[in-house]
């Protein structure tokens, strides 16, 4: 019976059968081996993402759906994050302390860095927790792993692009022009992005082993929101710290993205190179070290 | 047409003690720990077979057989640690049906949500839709959140969202046991029509019946190993008698300590014919026999089978308490035996723990206990439906203008006046 069975199956393949099998694709050819990476694999890995690019849409979609459903506020919830940091800053930071704002009133200096700011705190935040959050997941189906922080990312940048609009009020309030050179904000933004994903990858991965890091990741964003020129300008930064301050890949992208929004000049690409260079290189390792966890993650988790 | 095939395929596991397992997150202690404290154990070790297309392959074999882990390396979940496993096709795995559902989203919300997670298309999924919802019966309750569903509706939901992916492999665990009969037959009928179709079927259970009415062949593991493989019949045979003698299969297992003041030797299951077997009915009779062996004196003990979900719910259990006056045990063989009337479990595959304890011992403390020792599969019948059976008889006195249409099988239960 079985041998008649392949038989038929084998001379009826090439037309599609009727009914169930009609959408029956070729069929891939997967061969499952114990855990190796290189470089090289990478790049099959990234393009074989492809394929779940329905699950990302949905899975981002769902994100935003859910974090706004049975809320009160919903969607303005997205402005209110960076408005509120915004109005305590300004408070602290331009009433009681007189930090300098290049110029502009301090609340709009504020939130055109905020802005930027919240989206890379947010997806972090998020992103680290993917995983383990999604434990029942993880050890029940299998996807590319990689898509559940990717969508927190993209989530992010959902709500970014919903408080940007309050960032053009204000640009009206405060009677703020913007020069063409506004148009530098898109790339910066992308490279952004390119960190957060670098660093969400990472993280996340690393939250599969070690749950401290989900504990940490508050603390860590408070420090690292003070050594990023959010609240303060680059140029209140001493001079002989420069060098070593610099070397935090947010820097660049910050500063420069309040710089072409508010400045209304060209980007300082010197600083910019140093974020791009830092996207170039942690990206990759962040992937392969994230592949590595991807293999046996559902045994640890 | 090969459309699996594993080859030399080992799977280990790192194993924390006790003393490590409460700090397994924590940074310091992953410096402090020495390496000792990790044991390696081997859940499949060198296993190889293949799998034929349109062939529809079962596993079976106890806990801890490494049923689970083939089923997690065949469908991606994890890696082997040795080995090379080779998939010709799209394969999809129906290992727990809705656990990708998120409660606040709607039905039709959750079929795109899930069905993309299973690795459907959007374009897909919309194409399907309308198939997807007449098979879970859930037309009208489309739009609601999942979180109102009944657990049924969920069930119906995920197996007919999974029925419909239409994959080249189909991966099955034991998700036939859920679900009232009805569904549960409509499945069965589903899946053989994608086994008709060429599907290969890979069907992972402890649920005999239906891996002997669905698959051409089966293997039988134990201990990470094959026991056998071959034709249904004689392999489930052989799984069967290999069930029935714990004491070898437990001290296989978990290496047993001989200073046991007294062991299960034995634990059989008998059907109302007093032949014995692991299937059972609602509401028909069921007698275990347990075996026991002690080889020092025992003061007050009890004896208890229970019967355990697949979620490792406590379902119900027989225990020696039932009987008057209390048990002190000489050293010596004996047995005991448990009558039940009518079993009052619903349909499914309930996980058995046998075992001796103490009557004043904390739970825990016990002098022998076979955790998750059988498998033992309660079938549908007519008598069941919701939570749990009552055992009843019943008895009709119809107007007599009325007639009772005589049924398939058993018309003389019912007394029909007109006559």
């Amino acid at each position: 019976m079985r041998t008649i069975a392949t038989v038929f199956m084998k001379s009826v393949t090439p037309q599609p059968i009727e009914g169930l099998s009609s959408d029956r694709k070729p069929r891939p050819v997967k061969i499952i081996r114990p855990v190796s990476f290189s470089p090289v694999g990478l790049f099959r890995e990234l393009r074989g993402l492809w394929q779940y690019r329905d699950l990302f849409y949905t899975l981002t979609v769902h994100r935003i759906k859910v974090r706004y459903k049975q809320s009160v506020l919903g969607l303005a919830w997205a402005i209110l994050q960076p408005l509120s940091l915004m109005l305590i800053y300004t408070v602290i930071f331009s009433v009681i302390a007189k930090v300098p704002s290049e110029n502009v009133p301090y609340a709009v200096f504020a939130y055109a860095a905020l802005l930027p700011w919240t989206f890379f705190s947010s997806a972090l935040t998020n992103a680290t927790t993917s995983l383990v959050s999604h434990s029942q997941l993880v050890t029940k189906v299998y996807f590319a792993r990689e898509i559940l922080p990717l969508t927190y990312v993209s989530a992010a940048v959902f709500d970014f692009a919903v408080a940007s609009s309050f960032l053009i009020a204000l640009f009206f309030y405060y009677r703020v022009g913007l020069t063409v050179y506004a148009l530098y904000a898109v790339p910066i933004f992308l490279l952004l992005a390119a960190l957060a994903t670098a660093f969400s990858l990472f993280l996340s991965a690393v939250q599969v082993r070690f749950r401290d890091i989900g504990v940490a990741m508050p603390l860590l964003l408070q420090v690292w929101l003070f050594a990023t020129p959010v609240v303060y300008p680059l140029s209140a930064v001493p001079l002989r710290f420069r060098g070593i301050y610099a070397l935090n890949p947010t820097v660049g992208v910050i500063e420069n993205f309040r710089r072409v929004v508010l400045q209304g000049v060209a980007p300082d690409f010197n600083s910019l190179a140093i974020s791009a260079i830092a996207a170039a290189i942690l990206f990759p390792l962040a992937y392969l070290y994230f592949k590595r966890v991807e293999a046996t993650m559902a045994d640890i988790i | 047409m090969i459309d699996l095939e594993l080859k030399k395929v080992s799977k280990k596991y790192r194993i924390r003690r006790e003393a490590d397992a409460d700090a397994k997150a924590s940074f310091l202690r992953k410096f402090v720990s020495s390496r000792k404290r990790k044991e390696d154990f081997w859940a499949l070790k060198d296993i190889s077979f293949n799998v034929q297309r349109a062939e529809a392959l079962g596993i079976i074999g106890h806990n801890g057989a490494g049923k689970s882990t083939i089923l997690k390396l065949l469908s991606r979940i994890t890696t082997p640690s040795a080995g090379e496993i080779m998939i010709n096709g799209r394969l999809s795995a129906l290992i727990e049906v809705g656990s990708g559902f998120h409660p606040e989203l709607t039905g039709r919300e959750n079929i795109y949500l899930n069905g993309s997670i299973l690795g459907m298309l959007r374009r897909e999924i919309t194409k399907k839709l309308d198939s997807i919802v007449e098979f879970a019966e859930l037309r009208q309750f489309i739009d609601t959140p999942v979180k109102r569903y009944s657990s049924g509706m969920y069930v119906r939901l995920g197996f007919s969202i999974a029925a419909h992916m239409n994959p080249d492999i189909l991966l099955l665990d034991e998700v036939l046991a859920v679900g009232d009969a009805a569904f549960q037959q409509k499945c069965i009928q589903r899946i053989t029509e994608l086994k008709k179709t060429g599907t290969t079927i890979v069907f992972i259970s402890h649920d005999l019946k239906a891996v002997q009415k669905l698959c051409d062949r089966v293997i039988l593991l134990k201990g990470g190993q094959i026991e056998a493989d071959g034709e249904p019949r004689e392999t489930i045979a052989l799984y069967e008698s290999s069930s029935r003698n714990l004491h070898t299969q437990a001290r296989a297992a978990e290496g047993q300590q001989p200073s046991r003041e007294a062991v299960v030797t034995s634990l059989s299951f008998y059907n109302d014919q007093d032949q014995e077997c692991l299937a059972f009915e609602t509401g028909m009779p069921m007698k275990a026999v347990l075996k026991y062996e002690v080889r020092k004196p025992l003061v007050d003990v009890i004896f208890e089978v229970q019967f355990y979900s697949q979620e490792s719910r406590l379902c119900s259990f027989f225990s020696s308490e039932t009987l008057p006056g209390r048990i002190h045990l000489q050293p010596g063989e004996g047995s005991i035996n448990f009558d039940c009337s009518s079993v009052g479990l619903n349909p499914g595959v309930y996980f058995v723990d046998v075992g001796i304890r103490n009557r004043l011992a904390p739970s825990g403390i016990d002098i022998d206990w076979r955790r998750r020792c059988l498998a033992v599969r309660v079938d549908y019948n007519r008598n069941l439906r919701d939570t749990f059976y009552m055992p009843h008889i019943c008895r009709h006195s119809p107007p007599s203008e009325s007639s009772t249409e005589p049924g398939e099988t058993d018309e003389a239960l019912v007394s029909n006046t007109t006559s």
